[in-house]
């Protein structure tokens, strides 16, 4: 609307008719799902069930039941008592975009829970925005019921936007609710060795799954908008699919984390590197064990080289020279050079073994790489200034050798 | 010390005769009341220990009415302690309940710092105190810690609009409990911007109806013609004024300088800055702390710099005494200027109108205005930065040669007399209401109103907006369900409105030569122009000043008056302006130093005009010669454009004038100014009219009050034109004479006398 005539324009045509909206075509016969009444008004529900010998991916879903709870919650730093029975409630939202604020509706909201033998994903969604009393009505109980939350990405977006919409519904958000966010243990373990952290990355590099005919999660809200519009419901069968396959790669990822949490060989090399990483805050030692463990497996370049610096600090924190000396070692031989071995194991000679010859053949050796590599000025300043020190010390102690 | 550069001046012989009126106030004695009964002891003794043993009149008066429920404005001058005004009500409702809720807005983020600084000084020793400003500045980590703890918020109507309203569910414990709201410095919410925050406030007062609140306003403005007019207009409620101050004011002295005629022929009179710079060196020498106002930034720096020079220690070539201060310059940079001020570090300091609101700079001596700020409402806002309570001050208005300064400096009467300017907002123009409505959409579906039946729809403040709402619909931003209308966009629409322009595009203006400190090229933003300027400042070669012209339409016609001489009408027209080349201008005497040619796109709006045709036997009675008849009205054109905005409280450019006639013309046929000199001369109905429009797309009000005083705005042209000494026109009067021709001044006067007869 560029003028005021435009608004005019526009004004005028509305005021001459307005047809009548065409006849809607039953959404819950599209997607195959009932109406539901839930007291405050209807929604459509669309229930699945699945055995838990199904695989989504190369993931079987039982694995998600035998998780270790606990472990999981530790290492994704959750509050709360995650384990507690009652089970988990798998949560994922289609949305209105992703603005957030007050103007942003959750139309779909997916969830799963186990029961029993089998996992039961129900899948909750407004026809219009006059039935969002009904989609809360509808979530209440859920989140009542389960004693934890599993979300991609839910801290930042799904559960703060339910919130919202509870709020201006004037009603009360568990507010309490264990919630575990799988995209923060997520981002330690594959962050630098896959692309990005997406849950679409995560599905075709960890759970071995290709979505077919799969809607890109930037058209949705535009789908959503043209249903309103005009009624049609057949493009949102995509998006109801779309919906269950993200919730049931939650399932798939706890069951993958729970597994690699317990046993890290049935992991690749990076992950259990990853896996160190995501320790290495609260679990020292368990950490270590999977860089080590990771390095052991033949991780590749350049993650092992990360990795071996990584441990060569943990092992001169804790004053175990020889291990660190080691991996400086090996780190060194890497074949792009990497100036910081060079400069710890200068370090350990200098200071530790008190070898100022072997410290002074490391640094000259070390600067002539640096040169050869076309290091960095501020790289080749470090590494003379400390060859003129250690000649100048060499100098006065002579004896030192 | 003051009075005796004061007598010099007069006396002088270089001087005396520049001095084209001087205006004593003598000294008022404070009006004072005892501290209200129902203010709490915790509050009385608080203020005990600042010195303060009894209210000012119009703090106590302030206080009975927000007892009585009232909304209120208070209107004082500079100094009078208004900021206690509304600190007394909002400290006792904390106190009295301190789950309550306060929201401050104060137009930048500058003014909120200042006030918690001194909230927090007053309520050092109460408990329950928990004051934050919320605003672009706050990092986010901390934001959240605001909105749960604050229960006094500072902020500023930007943030308002788009980081709280939008997200009201965060924020739901400030509008469950919002107790009052507070405005300070209302009088800068004028025009485009006072138009935005009434639609804000609209906004803000659904979102606590919803939560079941009802604040009470209060609000502060320095003076202006109508302050309760414009507080009902920006909150939509009935509004108590108070205008009496309680405080006490030394005596002051208002001097009118007009610098000297160095070419009478063409009427050039010395450079005003030139002339204030040594005004203000004069003072400064004799260690009298003085502010210098100047009217842009590019004249700030040409003062400063003058200035500097001529305070240099002769030794040291030192300086630092004078102070420069403007917008541009990074906030760190502002608050040391403002402690050096306060601490009397620095004696002088040369500013914009950047310090004309409320920044606290301590207590000056003397102001020297470098030119007519365009409004007495500034007027009087620069002239109070001088000014203690006690003891003598002076300001001292330093004219430039356009038609305003001059008519300012020769009417005295006028200048003196003349209640400030009325402060004018449109909240329902179309486009800045379309932009809120969609915000509002945004916050909470639009719908029945409380207790309506399913076909009514609530109003958006008074204003019923049906027809507006279904065109959004239409336009697929909306989306109606049952009665409701919900925002149906991925969008955030608040990112996409500027509270301070009325369409949100822009241009942003990139060095390209830029090389950071490694000497790498960099693309370097330097300066971002809205879209309604873009066209006249930023264009191929654009170094100077531009020569624009408009070719007017009219739309619609909506009012219209008939006098003995003329036709004024009202209504709504689309104007085209095309840039088609540029002027170089000598800085400081404007003279014309050579031109060149542009090719830019055709620009168009639609906006809100008053426009005046000359009768035919008006015109036979001024002049037989149609060319003489064309320069006389453009001469009209251009005096009546320059003095407007005297009457208006707005910005000369945000008006704009074109001659033309009401025959339709050919559309997207953008006349240059040849041309359409030309096209009124071949007219086959010779019926010139004088187009003054609203320079703003939608228009925010100028166009109507312009009809309502346009006999008086001929009457003053009239005076101007006589009172200017020069022979055949000037930039003070007609403009200058080799623009409008040698004929133009006369036959301009006997037009206007026929008009105005």
């Amino acid at each position: 609307m560029s003028t005021v005539d435009d608004l005019r324009r526009v004004i005028r045509r509305i005021e001459g008719a307005r047809p009548p909206r065409p006849a809607a075509e039953p959404v819950e016969r599209v997607v195959d799902g009932e109406l539901h009444e839930t007291g405050q008004g209807t929604i459509v529900l669309v229930q699945r069930e699945y055995p838990l010998s199904h695989r989504h991916g190369a993931e079987p879903l039982a694995d998600a039941v035998a998780a270790p709870l606990a472990l999981l919650a530790r290492a994704a730093r959750v509050d709360g008592d995650v384990a507690a029975a009652g089970g988990l409630l798998f949560l994922d939202t289609e949305t209105t975009g992703l603005a957030g604020g007050t103007g942003t509706y959750a139309f779909l909201v997916g969830a799963a829970l186990v029961e029993g033998d089998r996992l039961v994903v129900r899948q909750y969604f407004m026809r219009d925005f006059d039935d969002e009393p009904a989609l809360l009505t509808a979530l209440e109980p859920l989140l009542a019921r389960a004693a934890a939350i599993v979300t991609f990405n839910g801290a930042g977006f799904d559960l703060p936007l339910l919130e919202t919409r509870f709020v201006l519904a004037r009603r009360r958000w568990p507010a309490s609710l264990a919630h575990l966010d799988l995209l923060r243990p997520a981002r330690r373990v594959w962050t630098g060795w896959l692309p990005d952290c997406r849950l679409s990355t995560l599905e075709s590099a960890v759970l071995g799954l290709a979505r077919e005919d799969d809607v890109p999660g930037g058209l949705i809200p535009l789908l959503y908008f043209d249903y309103l519009r005009t009624r049609r419901a057949g493009p949102l069968r995509r998006v109801f699919d779309h919906n269950r396959s993200d919730v049931l790669s939650l399932v798939a990822l706890v069951g993958w984390f729970g597994r690699a949490l317990v046993d890290g060989s049935s992991v690749r090399p990076e992950e259990l590197a990853g896996l160190g990483r995501l320790w290495e805050p609260f679990d020292l030692e368990r950490s270590l064990a999977c860089y080590r463990g990771a390095l052991g497996a033949g991780l590749p370049e350049p993650v092992a080289q990360w990795a071996r610096l990584r441990l060569a600090w943990w092992e001169k924190r804790a004053a175990r020279w020889t291990a660190a000396c080691e991996l400086w070692d090996a780190a060194r031989q890497h074949e792009r050079f990497d100036p910081r071995p060079w400069e710890e194991l200068a370090k350990f000679q200098e200071h530790r073994a008190r070898d100022l010859a072997a410290a002074h053949a490391i640094v000259q050796d070390a600067l002539g790489l640096a040169r050869a590599a076309g290091a960095a000025p501020s790289v080749l300043d470090a590494f003379t200034y400390r060859l003129q020190r250690l000649t100048r010390r060499l100098e006065r102690h002579p004896g030192r050798c | 010390m003051l009075g005796e550069i004061l007598d010099d001046l007069l006396i002088s012989a270089s001087t005396g005769r520049c001095i084209t009126a001087t205006r004593h106030f003598p000294a008022r004695p404070p009006v004072l009341a005892p501290f209200p009964s129902s203010l709490d002891p915790r509050i009385v003794e608080a203020l005990r220990a600042r010195g303060i043993e009894q209210l000012f009149s119009h703090q106590a008066r302030v206080w009975e009415l927000v007892e009585a429920a009232r909304h209120v404005v208070v209107v004082t001058p500079t100094a009078s302690g208004k900021t206690l005004c509304y600190n007394l009500p909002a400290l006792q409702s904390l106190l009295d309940q301190p789950e309550a809720r306060i929201l401050y807005l104060f137009p930048t983020k500058a003014l909120a710092q200042d006030q918690l600084a001194e909230l927090e000084a007053l309520a050092a020793a109460l408990p329950e105190m928990r004051m934050f400003t919320y605003d672009g500045d706050t990092p986010q980590d901390a934001r959240r810690a605001v909105r749960a703890r604050a229960n006094l918020v500072l902020t500023n109507p930007d943030m308002l609009h788009s980081g709280i309203l939008p997200h009201h569910t965060k924020w739901a414990n400030l509008f469950q409990n919002l107790r009052y709201v507070v405005i300070d410095e209302l009088h800068a919410y004028r025009g485009v911007f006072g138009s935005h925050l009434a639609n804000v406030l609209r906004r803000l007062k659904r979102i606590c109806a919803h939560y079941g609140s009802r604040p009470q306003f209060i609000m502060a403005s320095a003076t202006i013609g109508n302050p309760r007019e414009l507080a009902s207009r920006v909150t939509g409620e009935a509004v108590e004024e108070i205008t009496e101050s309680g405080a006490p004011s030394g005596e002051k002295t208002f001097v009118c300088y007009n610098p000297p005629v160095v070419n009478p022929e063409l009427g050039i009179r010395a450079p005003y800055l030139g002339e204030a710079a040594k005004l203000a060196i004069r003072l400064l020498k004799a260690e009298v702390p003085t502010i210098v106002f100047a009217q842009s930034r590019l004249s700030t720096e040409v003062l400063l710099t003058s200035i500097k020079q001529g305070v240099a220690d002769r030794a040291t070539g030192d300086a630092g005494i004078v102070r420069g201060y403007r917008g541009g310059y990074l906030p760190n940079r502002r608050r040391a200027v403002e402690r050096e001020l306060r601490s009397g570090e620095a004696l002088g300091v040369v500013s914009t109108n950047a310090l004309e609101l409320g920044v606290d700079i301590g207590h000056l001596d003397a102001a020297v205005l470098a030119g007519y700020p365009g409004t007495i409402a500034s007027l009087w806002q620069q002239a109070g930065r001088a000014g203690r309570r006690a003891g003598s001050s002076a300001a001292i208005l330093v004219a430039t040669s356009a038609p305003l300064d001059q008519f300012m400096v020769t009417h005295p009467d006028y200048l003196f007399g003349t209640p400030p300017e009325h402060a004018r907002v449109n909240p329902d123009n179309p486009f800045i209401l379309v932009n809120h409505l969609k915000c509002a959409a945004f916050e909470l579906p639009l719908g029945p109103p409380a207790g309506g039946g399913p076909d009514e729809m609530e109003t958006f403040g008074e204003l019923d907006v049906r027809r507006e709402l279904a065109a959004l619909e239409d336009e697929g931003l909306l989306h109606r369900a049952g009665p409701r209308y919900h925002w149906a966009s991925e969008t955030y629409p608040a990112d996409h409105v500027s509270l301070r322009t009325v369409t949100t595009d822009n241009f942003v203006v990139i060095e390209t030569t830029f090389r950071d400190e490694k000497q790498t090229k960099k693309r370097n933003i330097i300066a971002e122009v809205d879209w309604g300027s873009a066209f006249a400042t930023i264009y191929p070669k654009a170094i100077y000043l531009v020569e624009s012209t408009p070719f007017v339409w009219i739309l619609r016609r909506l009012e219209g008056r008939q006098h003995a001489a003329y036709l004024a009408e009202q209504g709504e027209v689309l104007v085209a302006e095309k840039v088609v080349g540029f002027k170089k201008i000598k800085l400081g005497t404007l003279e014309n130093v050579g031109s060149g040619e542009v090719e830019l796109p055709q620009q168009e709006k639609q906006t809100t005009s008053v426009w005046l045709t000359v009768a035919p036997e008006t015109l036979e009675r001024v002049s037989r010669s149609r060319e003489e008849l064309i320069d006389g009205l453009r001469a009209v054109t251009y005096l009546l454009h320059h003095l407007a905005p005297i009457f208006l409280l707005c910005d000369i450019r945000d008006l704009g004038s074109w001659l033309g006639d009401t025959t339709p013309a050919e559309r997207g046929a953008v006349a240059t100014r040849e041309k359409a000199k030309q096209r009124l001369m071949q007219a086959e109905r010779f019926q010139p009219t004088i187009y003054l429009y609203d320079a703003h797309a939608g228009g925010i009000g100028l166009a109507e009050r312009l009809f309502e005083i346009l006999p008086g705005l001929l009457r003053h042209g009239l005076g101007t034109l006589q009172a200017c000494a020069c022979g055949f026109g000037c930039p003070s009067c007609v403009g200058p004479v080799n623009e409008v021709g040698r004929r133009a001044k006369a036959t301009a006067a006997r037009l206007l006398s026929v008009l105005t007869a």
